[in-house]
């Protein structure tokens, strides 16, 4: 064997091999299927931690695509079952491994005497491959079958306790926000291969092949640009976007380990991922980038802000990722294409941990809401430390992960202002703003949950240590992996260089006059752009460098805020928590922009109550009416013609005449009545004997 | 078995229930149970004839036409007896006798009142021939005496073991029926003094087509429309199909799901398009448009259904429309996305009308209010089934759902033929559309799963004895079960037998 690169399908495959042997004998095992899991997953990781060292340290990787054709489609084109690895897959593997093995191993204490435990463990493992599948994916087909599968998994499990109605809802929710989203997702995959059928491609979905025909203009600007938006839609409600975000907020009716792996490190990525690997698409148009960097914007900042009221933590956690998806979004929109995905890899560590913490203290308090905890430092003291580094990594705490990954996401946005970008600007300062408010919403949570007295009507203990140790791990992850992209990193070997595709090195914005305004290059990060301003059109990777007035400003915001939630939380649970007494602004919150009740009132309630209604009346009446009135009117002009015609007409006529009619009006009454086999027959055998004497006559 | 030369074996699987039928009818209707088994021994060894013919058909050569029967029939107007089968037949065909071997397996256990097995079971197999021959008929006369065949037996199974109203719904889908037969009767006509080459045989009619003026091939594409449209059914035709499927007794409503409805779409590939390509052409906007319309409709229609089998006969308005919009598309890829789609409903919906059978077996009733929910718990079995089955019917991606639907929508954004010059917009919007479709399918799905399955279950249940998924049931599911995960993950298999089929149709639409 050449390379472990070859075994990446293994990778995908496991999962879907244990969710089945889970599923076949699961319940007979001692550990009731997670070891099943466990073990799948653990090898699958070993094999996604040599498949990222191997792209890692090979610099900038060439792309390892391996495809066969897996059946014709009509017309000459074919559907590809096939393997695209590059620096982007395998740093997906890595999360996507690394946070389903904790999950696994965090499961079996937290799942603990639930029924359907081997259910649980076998819908984990599902979504793990079909999660990997929408990564692995070579084409953009392919790509859909992932993402359409990590739906269902994510709806089997948001309703796990079916036995309620308000998870029933929220599941359906999610299915059928993510769905429509999925309208634009896959009627944009079909524009754009519609658009590679003129470059004479048979396997008009392969993602190298729409990149390259992008990038050498060979498609057409409606193409990419209706195509792009169409697909962005799909990202939107896949990943948390406003206004199709409702439903993540209500997907926390899952077990928390499923909120962890599921609606926060992995599948709410899926939609930053696929814009990641068309990027090269969609940077030829800067309509489709200042329509992604403004929803971007929107969201990182109005998501945010929802979070400043909830009680239930999960809640707070889960606004919180919607807001930095909204971040990876805006980073993608403002040309940030591995700040967008280097974000999207901190982010994933840093946000399964703070919801294995959660988990933790809800397990422990058994309820979700910050007003029913309080003091729980003394009692879990690790969840108390892992949480507490997990929401310095979100806040953007210097040093720590989320800080080197957000200052590139605002580097990007300032940068591209330099190129003359509004949406630049916006990413920048509104992302600052926004960084406020995580800041101040984290740290409310912590004293909320840590500082003052105990609240819950339990004695709370720390987790056992199949709880704890995902906890620690990932916390060091929420730390170190920042380290693949800051100051301190290698020239060489670092995460830009690593995610970096040979398309993404290549391409430039053609809408940039890059003679004019020095810029253009599509590559990454900042420094290459910074490079190109410099009036050298050559891409010059590297790590980024100290930007201290940056620094000086998210220290000032990060001091800030946390003595603001100090002063007002600092002690426990205030009597009037202020955010709930902000007038008319908490009211605008608390109903979450009124976006849940009008989707509810105008989109829901109109189709299922009165468009169906109204469809089903007019099949019913109107058109089975015609149908009805077509049978009537028949057999009244049957009647008719027996009373009218036969009796008085011809009866007066000729005895034999009139024997004759009767006795055909009398076969045409009985049709009426029904005996329908008569009719059948004599409709055929007279058939036959009108074809017998036209044929004689010729 | 040679596929040159073993036209007998064609011959002999297509006729052997009609034999069955007969020999069943010879039986004394006191012998209930060795009915019920010859009846399973007859389909079986059809089913297994069908099997050994598949197996030695040559995939290779999949767009010619093999085991071919051409003899002489009724000189005096020309009409022969010509049979075969190429790629585009094959999947039907087999389709047929796999759905029907299930149903007689089924009945040995299952037939509603007033029971009758011999009658029953005896209709069932005069029904199997017909349905199987149309799929192989190659002369227009053979082809029409089939499908007219397949109107008597549906008729009278609905007619006497339907429910309630099975009397008005009997006679209304047979009057539907026939009535746009009629009209199908009048093109065959038309086109046979029309082509003027004293020949009914579809092969030769599409090799010489086109012919005829602009007006003729409206005309009679326009005959050929009613009659299968109304078979399909398009809407705004279809609303014998509610009434006809609530009605039947659930082997009915599985044959006709399974196999009738795709004679109605067969027809349109293997016939009217090939033979009337310019009013194909001039067509295929209409038909785009009532499919699509088809696929919304049927969706809401189905939100607003209480009756759980209504509900899923109305889903198949939807779904067959988006059999219609490959159909519409005019290409390769749409034709095979409609024949994919065809199979795939006839596995997915078959399914889905078994469940609605024992449902109603179990509950009395199928109102899904008064289920009212909890079938998780009480029969966790069957919910598990009920769902997967659904999954697949809203086209989830791995079961065999998606690829119809998907490749149609796919397929209609660049239609053939010279359409996308002149109506590209329309065909975006209808794409557009269609996808909108799937939204509302899923939540239809998912409210009924919510409705029936989910929560726990209402008082009237909770202590009443109901049966999970039984033997008889397990033996009769499970090859559909396996098919619809098979087809989803190996399309190749549907798809690639069609392939070189659908080429050489397409060869005669001149695109």
């Amino acid at each position: 064997m050449e390379s472990l690169l070859e075994l990446a399908w293994v990778v995908t495959l496991l999962p879907l091999l244990s969710a089945a042997a889970i599923a076949a004998f699961g319940k007979q095992l001692p550990g009731k299927g997670s070891e099943l899991g466990i073990a799948a997953l653990a090898i699958t990781w070993l094999l996604s931690i040599g498949i990222a060292w191997q792209t890692f340290s090979a610099g900038t990787p060439e792309p390892f695509e391996r495809a066969f054709e897996w059946s014709p489609l009509g017309g000459g084109f074919i559907f590809e079952l096939g393997m695209l690895v590059d620096g982007l897959t395998a740093m997906m593997f890595l999360l996507v491994t690394t946070v389903s093995l904790m999950v696994h191993i965090y499961s079996r204490e937290y799942m603990k005497g639930e029924p359907r435990f081997t259910y649980f463990y076998a819908m984990l493992s599902l979504f793990t491959f079909s999660m990997l599948l929408l990564v692995i994916a070579n084409n953009t087909l392919l790509a859909v079958v992932g993402w359409e599968l990590v739906g269902l998994c994510s709806f089997l499990l948001i309703g796990f306790y079916w036995e309620d109605k308000s998870n029933q809802d929220a599941a359906n929710k999610a299915f059928l926000t993510t769905k429509f989203g999925d309208v634009g997702l896959i009627v944009g995959v079909i524009v754009l291969s519609a658009g590679m059928f003129g470059t004479g491609t048979s396997t008009p979905f392969n993602i190298q092949e729409t990149n390259a025909a992008a990038m050498a203009g060979e498609l057409s600007t409606g193409t990419i640009v209706l195509g792009m938006l169409l697909i962005f839609l799909g990202c939107v409600s896949k990943s948390g976007q406003m206004p199709l975000h409702v439903w993540l907020p209500d997907a926390m009716a899952g077990p928390t380990p499923v909120s962890a792996l599921i609606h926060a490190a992995t599948m709410v990525t899926a939609g930053i991922f696929l814009l990641a690997r068309l990027f090269p698409v969609l940077a030829q148009s800067a309509t489709v980038m200042a329509v992604i960097a403004i929803v971007g914007v929107i969201t990182l900042f109005f998501g945010g802000l929802l979070a400043l009221v909830q009680d239930d933590l999960k809640k707070v956690l889960a606004y919180s990722t919607v807001s930095q998806l909204g971040y990876m979004i805006a980073a993608i929109g403002v040309g940030g294409y591995t700040a967008s995905i280097f974000h999207l890899f901190t982010h994933g560590f840093f946000k399964a941990l703070l919801f294995l913490g959660a988990g933790s203290l809800i397990h422990a308090v058994h309820s979700n809401n910050m007003s029913d905890m309080g003091g729980m430092r003394k009692p879990m003291p690790h969840t108390f430390w892992t949480f507490i580094i997990g929401s310095l990594a979100l806040a953007g705490f210097p040093l720590t992960a989320g800080f080197f990954s957000k200052d590139e996401i605002l580097i990007a946005g300032d940068l591209w202002a330099g190129q003359g970008f509004m949406t630049g600007n916006l990413v920048y300062w509104v992302g600052l703003a926004a960084a406020f408010v995580t800041t101040f919403y984290m740290a409310r949570a912590c004293f909320l949950v840590f500082a003052g007295e105990n609240r819950s009507h339990h004695a709370p203990h720390e987790s056992g240590p199949q709880m704890v140790a995902p906890l620690m791990l990932l916390a060091v992850l929420s730390i170190a992996s920042g380290y693949l992209l800051s100051p301190f990193s290698s020239q060489e070997f670092n995460f830009e260089n690593w995610t970096a595709t040979p398309f993404v090195e290549d391409a430039t914005y053609p809408f940039i006059d890059a003679e004019a305004s020095g810029g253009g290059v599509l590559a990454a990060g900042g420094q290459s752009i910074m490079a190109a301003a410099d009036g050298e059109f050559t891409i010059l990777h590297g790590v980024p460098t100290w930007h201290f007035d940056l620094l000086a400003i998210v220290l000032v915001v990060f001091a800030a805020a946390v003595f603001l939630a100090y002063r007002f939380y600092g002690k426990g649970l205030p009597e009037r928590d202020p955010t709930l007494n902000m007038g008319a602004a908490t009211t605008v919150l608390v109903n979450k922009y009124g976006f849940d009740a009008f989707g509810y009132r105008y989109i829901v309630v109109p189709v299922r109550d009165t468009l169906a209604k109204w469809a089903t009346w007019s099949s019913n009446v109107v058109i089975d009416g015609m149908v009805a009135g077509a049978g009537r009117a028949t057999k009244n002009a049957a009647f008719a013609t027996y009373r009218v015609l036969d009796q008085r007409v011809i009866d007066g006529g000729v005895n034999g005449a009139a024997f004759s009619a009767a006795w055909w009006s009398d076969r045409l009454k009985r049709i009426q009545s029904g005996d329908v086999q008569r009719y059948a027959g004599a409709l055929v055998a007279g058939t036959i004997v009108l074809v017998l004497a036209i044929a004689a006559v010729r | 078995m040679d596929p040159n030369t073993a036209g007998w074996a064609l011959v002999v699987a297509l006729f052997l229930p009609l034999v069955g039928a007969g020999a069943l009818a010879m039986m004394p209707s006191s012998m209930d149970r060795q009915i019920r088994r010859a009846a399973v021994v007859i389909t079986g060894v059809a089913f297994a004839l069908v099997a050994v013919i598949t197996a030695s058909f040559d995939f290779s050569r999949s767009g010619e036409l093999q085991f071919t029967t051409d003899a002489s029939w009724i000189s005096a107007i020309d009409a022969r007896f010509e049979l075969g089968m190429d790629g585009i037949s094959l999947p039907l065909f087999f389709l047929t006798y796999l759905l029907t071997f299930l149903c007689a397996i089924y009945t040995t256990k299952h037939l509603p009142s007033p029971g009758k097995p011999k009658a029953f079971l005896a209709l069932m197999l005069l029904l199997q021939t017909g349905m199987a021959g149309t799929f192989v008929a190659f002369d227009l006369v053979l082809f029409f005496i089939f499908w007219e065949l397949v109107l008597v037996p549906m008729f009278f199974m609905i007619g006497m073991w339907g429910g309630p109203r099975r009397d008005y719904a009997s006679v209304k889908f047979f009057l539907y029926t026939l009535f746009g037969s009629i009209f199908m009767l009048i093109a065959f006509l038309a086109i046979y003094f029309t082509a003027g080459a004293n020949t009914w045989s579809i092969q030769a009619l599409s090799e010489m087509a086109p012919f005829g003026s602009t007006t003729f091939q409206t005309w009679a594409f326009l005959g050929m429309f009613l009659g299968f449209a109304i078979k399909v059914p398009m809407w705004p035709f279809h609303t014998w199909l509610p009434d006809a499927h609530t009605e039947a007794p659930t082997v009915g409503s599985v044959l006709l799901a399974g196999v009738l409805l795709k004679m109605g779409t067969y027809g349109f590939v293997r016939i009217a398009l090939p033979i009337l390509p310019e009013g194909a052409v001039r067509f295929a906007p209409l038909i785009g448009v009532l499919a699509v319309i088809g696929i919304v409709y049927g969706a809401l229609c189905c939100l607003a259904q209480t009756d759980v089998k209504r509900l899923i006969a109305f889903s198949s308005v939807g779904h067959m429309g988006f059999v219609m919009l490959g159909i519409a598309a005019m290409n390769e890829a749409g034709i095979q996305a409609a024949l994919f789609g065809n199979i795939a409903h006839g596995i997915i919906t078959g399914m889905l009308f078994f469940l609605a059978g024992s449902l109603h077996e179990r509950y009395h009733t199928r109102e899904i209010a008064v289920i009212g929910g909890g079938m998780l718990k009480k029969i966790p079995r069957y919910g598990v089934l009920l769902t997967y089955v659904a999954v697949a019917s809203l086209g989830l991606p791995g079961l065999a759902g998606f690829w119809g639907e998907f490749t149609a929508m796919w397929a209609a954004i660049s239609p053939g033929l010279g359409l996308a010059d002149q109506y590209a917009g329309l065909y975006l919007g209808l794409v557009v559309f269609a996808a909108i479709g799937t939204v509302l399918t899923a939540g239809y799905f998912l409210w009924l799963l919510q409705r029936v399955n989910l929560g726990d279950p209402p008082e009237r249940w909770v202590n009443e004895q109901l049966d999970d998924v039984m033997t008889i049931e397990w033996v009769t599911w499970l090859p559909l079960l396996l098919l619809i995960l098979a087809l989803g993950i190996f399309p190749v298999l549907v798809f690639g037998v069609q392939d070189a089929a659908v080429t050489n149709l397409m060869g005669y639409l001149g695109g």
